[in-house]
């Protein structure tokens, strides 16, 4: 049938996409863009060491897992979720690839895709659980967490793992983990992140992340796919700790202990969040995630080397948190008041 | 839109077929009949009224309609020819769109985005915005939003522009038949005239439109035709200018009258009253009072502004302006816990969210609000809780085996006596009641409007705010109609309640059958 079609064809203004898509830079990207270049340039001014290659690229190396795993994580706190566990699964894959470099001296490249597949493996359980369980995320990867330490200890089989070849040094702190004074793990963090902006803004399956995050009933009705897209987001999130754990090991010592990986779980989320990411879901961003786990790493690094007490730099990211979560809720309110 | 279409009669002597004709629908759940008989006749181009009580039956003929159920028996035709739909997708498949009262929207995603998730038009992985737009911004022109609001997101939007939204998006399909459930409950005045701007130039181009309105004034606007459903049937369909507001009002209601529980004794002392109260967009200029032992009775069409008084009663919200002198105080409660020390207490509507903790068991949900009674320099005797709780399960006939069970696991109905139990463990000089028995079944309704009269019997004032027409007319001794944040009228409990719902819905003219009170 005839349908409404009065809009006249004369009035068809010229097409900019620009006036459809939202902005490509938020203004809390500027903001903490911002915050991030006062504080390089205070912390030149202090410690003039701090500009130096010598001190910015480990600074650049200690980023990239944690911007790593933030694009997964981006991905899982965009759909309203949470994963606690990838810590745990950076510990699993990192022994386990560890051992397999001990035992059998297998290639580089054997030992990165084992270290991802064990992570995409274990991001599938957590990802299945959640979806198709209907539990709240964070009850799910608390519990996944401690079954993965579990199985990583088992796979430890003893205090630590020694001895390990130095296969993986493209992705250490050395000279042959860095090309032109760019370390190369920072280059696949930024790679990844760049994919992973492209991806949450043009592609469908993107997009309809943000859907599922901001009114996850309304998505299954739109006809989106909301449970296969929620394993994916956790096996990616799995599958990139998997590719940290890579970097964990190369950057370690030839030995790795029980304690790998402990604490990265929150220091990602600290990244997300502190990048603008709504814990409330539907809204977020990983130009963001990279920012904030910058921003975390350079408060950290910095109270070392100004010759503060290191416990400040917990204060200060908790400081950072806080004002990001707060701005988000006072946000969220003032919307649902109006 | 000048015939006149009979019941039975599909449009003789007109020129167009009917783009859409319903004949002999019936649906049970259950055991539970929600529509016996309905007819329902649209023409193409027309704006058509479906009006009904709730329960009436129109919710579940729409969506018959729209493919969320099947009917039992009937036939649907559809521009001459007989279809089946089994499926929403069915439905849109044949030009049918339904916006819902609550839009299904994303707030973070842009307005454009909104238009297509789920039906993405892509090349490769990307969405091609391109191929999407065009459509998408003839479409804003066509329910008149500008186009630079298609890049904001749409949760910036105000109500009414979230809904235009909605019924553009519904448009993206080939719409015939557009049906518009509740638009206009959530919209102010102004935001009404866009929407029917907007209902008007569809109906010019030819869509057809079910328009569902409790709002009956406002049909005599936008409508060239009425349903009128009552108890699961379609009891009357013709052009909307044959018949007044109340002469619909009375169809929907039908000669229903229900039994008044509460003897009318004497009351006692003013316990509240109210001059002039105002509580800016919610209600003005409102003045009543109630009794020690009187049981008034605020009714409303949802939005009406009622809701709000009991809140302010209550402490929850402050008036603007006027004078309110509760409980023997000159001043407002100004928090919840002010107004219970003054012996006020409240039944929140929404008791899942305000009223209970439903981890906790029925004790616990009954002597949270009175803990002091329970004991000594802050603590707990479980003994005097039990014994109190025990005595108010057995008062108010609450269903469970004992006071552990958690409330969460209960019925709506015994639920809601918990709530109320929380309420009366002290006798309350005056008790809020908004909605008490929403949700409930027939059987605990019963029961709950036996313990609201028992309770003032006992002399407590009581205020009843509903949206429920037989319960207000059955509990009440003094009925105030609210309309659009003012009292409208005043009945005494022998009303009709065709009288009621014209004076809600909005009738100018004055009352036929009631008592010779003034309309305020």
């Amino acid at each position: 049938m005839s349908t409404a079609t009065t809009a006249a064809p004369e009035q068809s203004a010229p097409l900019s996409l620009r006036r459809i898509l939202p902005p490509i830079v938020t203004g809390q990207e500027i903001v903490l863009l911002g915050v991030l270049v006062v504080l390089w340039v205070l912390l030149g001014i202090f410690t003039p060491a701090f500009l130096t290659p010598g001190s910015i690229g480990p600074l650049l190396v200690q980023v990239a897992p944690i911007a790593l795993i933030g694009v997964g994580m981006t991905f899982v706190i965009i759909t309203a979720g949470i994963d606690v566990s990838v810590a745990a699964i950076i510990m699993v894959s990192a022994v386990t690839t560890a051992q397999l470099l001990v035992a059998f001296d297998i290639p580089a490249i054997a030992a990165v895709l084992v270290a991802i597949l064990v992570g995409a493996a274990l991001g599938a359980v957590n990802g299945f659980l959640i979806a198709y369980g209907r539990v709240h995320p964070i009850i799910i990867t608390f519990g996944t967490a401690n079954l993965f330490l579990w199985l990583g200890l088992r796979v430890f089989d003893s205090s630590t793992v020694n001895n390990i070849p130095s296969t993986l040094e493209f992705f250490g702190r050395g000279g042959a983990g860095s090309t032109l004074g760019v370390p190369h793990s920072f280059a696949i963090a930024v790679v990844a992140v760049a994919a992973a902006w492209w991806f949450l803004r043009y592609a469908k399956a993107g997009r309809n992340l943000y859907a599922i995050g901001g009114n996850q009933n309304a998505a299954r009705l739109a006809g989106i796919k909301v449970q296969p897209r929620l394993v994916w987001v956790y096996v990616v999130t799995g599958a990139l700790a998997g590719l940290a754990a890579c970097m964990v090991i190369a950057t370690g010592t030839s030995t790795l202990d029980q304690s790998v990986g402990s604490g990265k779980e929150l220091q990602v989320i600290a990244a997300v969040v502190i990048g603008g990411t709504s814990i409330l879901g539907g809204r977020g961003s990983v130009v963001g995630t990279l920012l904030g786990a910058l921003l975390v790493q350079t408060v950290v690094s910095g109270v070392t080397q100004l010759g503060w007490p290191t416990q400040l730099g917990f204060l200060f990211v908790g400081i950072f948190i806080l004002i990001a979560v707060g701005t988000d809720l006072i946000r969220e309110r003032t919307r649902r008041r109006a | 839109m000048t015939d006149t279409a009979q019941r039975t009669d599909p449009a003789p002597g007109h020129g167009s077929t009917p783009r859409l004709e319903m004949r002999d629908i019936s649906k049970r759940y259950g055991g539970v009949r929600a529509i016996r008989h309905a007819d329902l006749t649209v023409r193409p181009g027309t704006v058509h009224a479906l009006v009904g009580e709730n329960g009436a039956g129109k919710s579940t003929l729409i969506k018959i309609l729209s493919g969320a159920e099947r009917p039992d028996t009937g036939t649907i035709v559809i521009d001459g020819s007989e279809v089946t739909i089994h499926a929403t997708t069915d439905a849109i498949a044949l030009g049918v769109q339904t916006v819902y009262q609550e839009p299904q929207l994303f707030p973070e995603l842009t307005v454009a985005e909104n238009f297509f998730v789920g039906r993405e038009i892509t090349r490769g992985p990307t969405i091609d915005w391109r191929a999407q737009a065009p459509r998408m911004l003839e479409l804003l022109d066509t329910v008149g939003l500008d186009r630079s609001l298609a890049s904001q997101p749409l949760g910036t939007l105000s109500i009414a522009k979230q809904q235009q939204v909605s019924i553009a998006k519904a448009l993206l399909e080939q719409a015939s038949i557009l049906i518009l459930d509740e638009p206009s409950a959530i919209l102010t005045d102004a935001e009404i005239e866009v929407l029917f701007g907007v209902v008007r130039r569809l109906a010019a181009d030819g869509v057809s439109i079910i328009y569902i309105s409790h709002r009956l004034d406002e049909l005599f606007r936008i409508a060239d035709e009425v349903t009128i459903m009552r108890d699961g049937e379609t009891v009357s369909s013709q052009p909307i200018g044959e018949l007044t507001v109340r002469e619909i009002a009375e169809r929907m209601v039908g000669g229903a009258i229900a039994e008044g529980v509460h003897k009318q004794g004497q009351h006692g002392e003013q316990v509240l009253e109210l001059e002039h109260l105002t509580l800016d967009g919610a209600f003005s200029d409102v003045s009543f009072s109630v009794r020690a032992g009187e049981v008034v009775g605020l009714y409303g069409l949802v939005g009406s502004g009622a809701a709000e008084v009991g809140e302010v009663v209550y402490g929850m919200r402050h008036s603007t302006s006027g004078r309110m002198r509760a409980a023997g105080d000159d001043a407002h409660p100004v928090t919840p816990s002010e107004a219970k020390r003054r012996g006020i207490r409240m039944v929140p509507a929404n008791r899942s969210s305000q009223g209970s903790f439903s981890f906790q068991p029925i004790a616990f949900n009954i002597t949270i609000g009175s803990l002091g009674l329970l004991g000594r320099l802050g603590w707990v005797s479980p003994k005097s809780e039990r014994r109190i709780s025990d005595d108010l399960i057995r008062r108010l006939s609450v269903k469970t085996p004992s006071g552990r069970q958690p409330i969460g696991a209960m019925s709506g109905g015994n639920a809601q006596k918990v709530v109320l139990a929380r309420q009366i463990v002290e006798q309350p000089k005056l008790l809020v009641l908004a909605e008490p028995t929403q949700g409930v079944d027939v059987g605990a309704k019963e029961e709950i409007h036996r313990i609201i009269a028992d309770l003032a019997e006992r002399g407590t004032a009581v205020l009843v705010i509903t949206t429920d027409l037989a319960e207000v007319q059955r509990i009440a001794d003094r009925i105030l109609v609210f309309r659009a944040g003012r009292v409208a009228h005043e009945f005494p409990p022998t009303a009709s309640q065709a009288s009621l719902l014209a004076a809600a819905a909005g009738a100018v003219e004055e009352p036929a059958e009631t008592s010779g009170e003034e309309p305020r």
